[in-house]
């Protein structure tokens, strides 16, 4: 039972991180632009994080720090994929490698390493805190509770104001768009910067309020289990919650399986959420679901010179 | 006409990109060296924030890297397991496959190959080809998953290769902290290879990795040239539907390709454990991965132009190692110096094929 509770009070520090890192995805990609530097933007969002935090001692500036950390850095990206109509596979993979290089080399010389940070004290959500079992749940950081609503505005907005759906439409078919007036580009780029505050918020999280520390590469691959949660979220925002609760339900139990004293080599342990990763990529591929919800022009670059 | 332009506030000038048709070589080469220096300039700058005192730089990285015979040999020696991965990457490019488990296959590599030595098999002359078969069959082994699951479900190969990259760190650390750890040595290492289980040395400090490396991108070299597999592997590069259309064996032909870039990783993971450490160690393979696939990518898949292209990263790795011991820079710089010079150049293609216009009269 205390095991339980304890579990339940881990799932939203695990849960958020892929969350919001998702939901950054999904708004990039939604226009087009297929966005696979999550990795790297996290990695710029935790170094600054922690480095605004030991600079000014004020954690939600930290925070917003973050995100404009990694908005700055994911302008790179976008004058690759859409100045320079690089391929975005190679442009997403030297983002992750840039900030990789990036963000260790600032880290270190700056002397960022171990340095721990208080983080942000946790709030009750009364009275569901107090339910059994699940009451540890809801007693958050005040940022889990912000998640929700963040989600909510992003899905009123791509589905109910006008810029949402010209984004949307800029990524189904950036020909028709640009017929219709829409400037492509200037909404790829908005796509491309309001995603990366988003991924940099969830590399923030998990340095300044999970971990409370940072080291180089801490993120360890979840950018790219949110990448893969995209996928099989099938550019739902709603569904890629879903996925990164369930994912948070997994990963929170590790540290509970090496508290309960099972015999495992910690490292099968550790490789577990990239094991399962795999697995639910290949189930969702085995059952065959709807698979056109994927943006239409994904990938693409739009080129008006080209058009045919 | 042109003082009309001229009247005109800048802003309601307009600039068009044109697509341009093609381009003399000589330009193409001047712009190439240009993003090249560009790119040089950006990492010098880099490193002199870093904290490397700005005259040092060229003493550091061009003169005792490339004029000192010993460092020399150490380039060489260092361009070898990249050569390989670089190999590994034009190979699973060519076929349209996101091959980016170079890292995953390169441990699985140098694992088989140390299970040889760990479990002495074979008789001592026999012992290093059957490490390099174990390295090559075990570097296979790990790619068969990701791409029967492409061919057969269409699973992502970006996600699926990553994910196995780090379920292999995972394998590796598991061993390097358990079963296989030297119990002589306080790091997670194997116990040292014996001799006749090291690459042999050819003389002069040149190990035999070379040759096997220019052998092998000479075979690379036939295979996407000459065979017919490589023609198979043009139409599927080209267009998978037509390919198909025309009878190629598309399915066959990108297993074929993406399990001998499964191999070639293996190699390169056997090429830094009996040819550089002489023991398998908890970290030897990183960097090796993401530079495999930006080689490919500077070469643009020809395999030629990635050994040349290999020399050149291996330079910076030896660099590298360099700065770490006398300036403490974390070897993270070679990373970030890779990604800026990769920018560089493919912003230089960009500059090849389009030109900026000023469209000039009406709007």
């Amino acid at each position: 039972m205390d095991l339980i509770s304890s579990w339940m009070g881990n799932i939203p520090e695990f849960a958020v991180p892929f969350a919001l890192a998702a939901l950054g995805l999904i708004i990039t990609e939604k226009s087009g632009v297929l966005a696979l530097g999550a990795e790297g933007l996290m990695l710029v969002g935790a170094v600054a994080g922690i480095g605004a935090y030991l600079t000014f001692e004020h954690t939600a500036l930290a925070l917003i720090m973050a995100m404009i950390a990694a908005s700055v850095v994911s302008l790179l990206f976008a004058l690759m994929v859409l100045v320079m109509r690089m391929n975005q596979v190679i442009s997403g993979l030297v983002l992750v490698f840039f900030c990789q290089g990036l963000t260790t080399l600032t880290g270190t010389l700056m002397g960022w390493t171990n340095q721990p940070v208080p983080g942000l004290e946790t709030i009750a959500f009364w009275p569901l805190s107090e339910l059994p079992y699940l009451g540890r749940f809801f007693i958050q950081n005040p940022v889990v509770y912000l998640v929700p609503v963040i989600f909510l505005v992003s899905v009123w907005a791509l589905n109910r104001t006008t810029p949402g759906l010209r984004m949307r439409a800029v990524g189904e078919n950036p020909q028709a768009a640009d017929a219709a007036g829409i400037p492509v580009l200037s909404y790829r780029l908005a796509a491309i910067v309001i995603g990366a505050a988003l991924i940099g918020l969830a590399g923030a999280f998990i340095a300044v309020l999970s971990t409370k520390l940072w080291i180089s590469n801490m993120t360890a691959g979840r950018g790219w289990i949110a990448v893969a949660l995209v996928i099989f979220a099938r550019w739902s925002p709603w569904k890629a919650l879903a996925g990164a609760i369930l994912f948070g339900c997994i990963e929170a139990l590790i540290p509970q399986l090496a508290a309960s004293g099972i015999k495992l080599s910690q490292y099968f342990v550790f490789m577990a959420p990239y094991a399962i990763t795999l697995g639910v990529m290949i189930w969702v591929a085995a059952s065959k679901r709807d698979s056109n919800s994927q943006p239409g022009a994904l990938g693409t670059p739009f080129i008006r010179e080209e058009r045919t | 006409m042109s003082d009309f332009a001229l009247q005109r506030p800048l802003t309601k000038r307009r600039y068009t990109l044109e697509v341009r048709q093609q381009m003399a070589w000589h330009w193409q080469a001047l712009i190439l060296a240009g993003s090249m220096i560009l790119g040089l300039l950006i990492s010098g700058t880099i490193l002199v924030v870093a904290g490397v005192p700005a005259g040092e730089l060229l003493n550091e990285f061009v003169i005792l890297t490339l004029f000192d015979s010993q460092s020399l040999t150490s380039v060489l020696f260092q361009a070898s397991p990249l050569i390989m991965v670089g190999l590994a990457g034009c190979l699973a490019f060519r076929a349209k496959f996101w091959n980016l488990g170079l890292e995953g296959q390169m441990i699985f590599g140098a694992i088989g190959a140390t299970a040889i030595t760990m479990w002495d098999i074979g008789a001592p002359s026999m012992r290093l080809p059957l490490m390099i078969a174990a390295a090559m069959a075990c570097g296979l082994l790990w790619a068969v998953a990701p791409v029967l699951l492409r061919l057969k479900l269409q699973v992502n190969e970006i996600v699926s290769t990553l994910m196995l990259n780090y379920i292999a760190i995972n394998v590796l650390l598991h061993l390097m902290y358990g079963a296989w750890k030297d119990p002589k040595d306080a790091f997670p290492y194997s116990p040292k290879y014996e001799s006749f289980e090291l690459l042999p040395e050819l003389g002069n400090g040149l190990s035999l990795s070379i040759p096997i490396a220019i052998g092998i991108a000479l075979l690379v070299l036939w295979f996407v040239n000459i065979s017919r597999a490589g023609l198979y592997l043009r139409f599927v590069d080209k267009s998978p539907k037509v390919a198909s259309a025309v009878g190629v064996p598309v399915a066959k032909t990108i297993l074929m390709a993406v399990l001998f870039s499964g191999a070639l990783a293996g190699l390169a993971g056997l090429m830094v454990a009996a040819g550089q450490e002489g023991r398998l160690t908890h970290s030897f393979y990183v960097g090796y991965g993401f530079s495999g696939i930006l080689i490919a990518f500077l070469a643009r898949n020809n395999p030629i132009a990635a050994t040349c292209a290999a020399l050149l990263i291996a330079t910076l790795f030896v660099a590298g190692r360099s700065l770490q011991v006398f300036y403490q820079i974390p070897f993270a710089m070679v990373q970030l110096i890779q990604a800026v010079l990769v920018i560089c150049v493919a912003s230089s293609d960009f500059f090849i094929r389009h030109r900026i216009r000023r469209v000039q009269g009406g709007d």
